[in-house]
């Protein structure tokens, strides 16, 4: 027991060292595609943690939308927005940072503190006595039944949703293009001549 | 005792996995106020949300494990939240093929 215990404790030791060093470099690296690619990284991690707190479902469904697909649309927007001068502008250092990062260490001090502070082994032991018989059905049958039974509207609605987004994603992305093939060149070129006003 | 030791061993792993997300909830969130490009404002939005997640997962499976329902709010928001990445990145790449430029101070277009 007490040996896969230690085993347990040093991989979610090595879970959580790659979360914090992804998530700082997610944050401060100058270069956006490498905290890209950290940021799926910080994902995979997150994703084992889930199975270390016996979530396989949502591991599973954690490495396939977030690493699958939405670190991959990250990357692709990186790629499509590249300046090659940007580290210039990142690069700057001023007060408003400093006020930034004061605020979410005082943030992040006084939310450990509450954490720390509070009595959970109240709510463990409530929850221990209950929890006795540890039959418990399988973790994906449970979240089936939940999502059919209890929220069959959020579900419901969720699919909407997400039909929704996918419409409303590709015409946004599809406007631009339509009103310039429309316009022509010199509706176009008034356009990037008042933008260029505007810089100046 | 050894059911003693095993609760406060499980207890101190809630704690930890309740501080690391608060961790991950704070650096997103000092990353979204101070990036100056819109796709790593975007990124630490997701790293948020992943803060949240955990934390989801963390407090249903040590408090509500008979009908882990936690988890079921955890899928609702990764499917929130990957409608959000494709609408945000879209609107980033309107963005910058209408003003050549993904930093966030640079635009005002929305003056009321």
């Amino acid at each position: 027991m007490n040996f896969t215990d230690s085993i347990r404790n040093s991989i979610l030791v090595i879970i959580e060292t790659g979360i914090i060093l992804g998530s700082l470099g997610v944050v401060s690296l100058s270069n956006i595609i490498y905290s890209a690619f950290l940021l799926g990284f910080v994902f995979i991690c997150i994703a084992l943690l889930y199975l270390t707190l016996n979530a396989d479902f949502l591991a599973a469904a954690q490495i396939l939308i977030y690493v699958g697909a939405v670190n991959v649309l990250i990357v692709f927007a990186v790629m499509l927005i590249n300046k090659p001068k940007e580290i210039n502008t990142l690069e700057k250092w001023n007060i408003s940072n400093n006020i930034s990062l004061l605020l979410c260490t005082s943030l992040f001090v006084s939310l450990s503190f509450t954490i720390l502070n509070t009595n959970w082994s109240n709510l463990y032991s409530i929850q221990h006595s209950v929890n006795i018989l540890d039959q418990m059905p399988s973790n994906i049958r449970l979240i089936g039944n939940n999502l059919l039974t209890t929220f069959l509207i959020p579900f419901e609605l969720l699919s909407i949703l997400l039909l929704v987004a996918l419409i409303g994603a590709i015409t946004i992305a599809r406007r631009a293009e339509f009103i310039e093939i429309e316009t022509g060149d010199s509706e176009s070129l008034k356009s990037k001549e008042e933008s260029v006003e505007r810089k100046k | 005792m050894s059911k003693i030791l095993e609760k406060s061993n499980k207890y101190i792993m809630f704690e930890h996995v309740l501080i690391l997300s608060s961790y991950l909830f704070c650096i997103g969130f000092y990353g979204l106020i101070t990036s100056r490009n819109m796709v790593r404002a975007l990124m630490c939005l997701e790293l948020i949300f992943n803060a949240i997640n955990i934390n989801f997962v963390t407090f249903s499976n040590f408090l509500d494990s008979q009908e882990i329902k936690g988890e079921v709010f955890a899928i609702f928001i990764i499917a929130i939240a990957a409608a959000e990445a494709a609408i945000g990145l879209s609107i980033i790449l309107v963005l910058y093929r209408n003003g050549r430029s993904n930093q966030i101070n640079e635009f005002n277009l929305l003056k009321w």
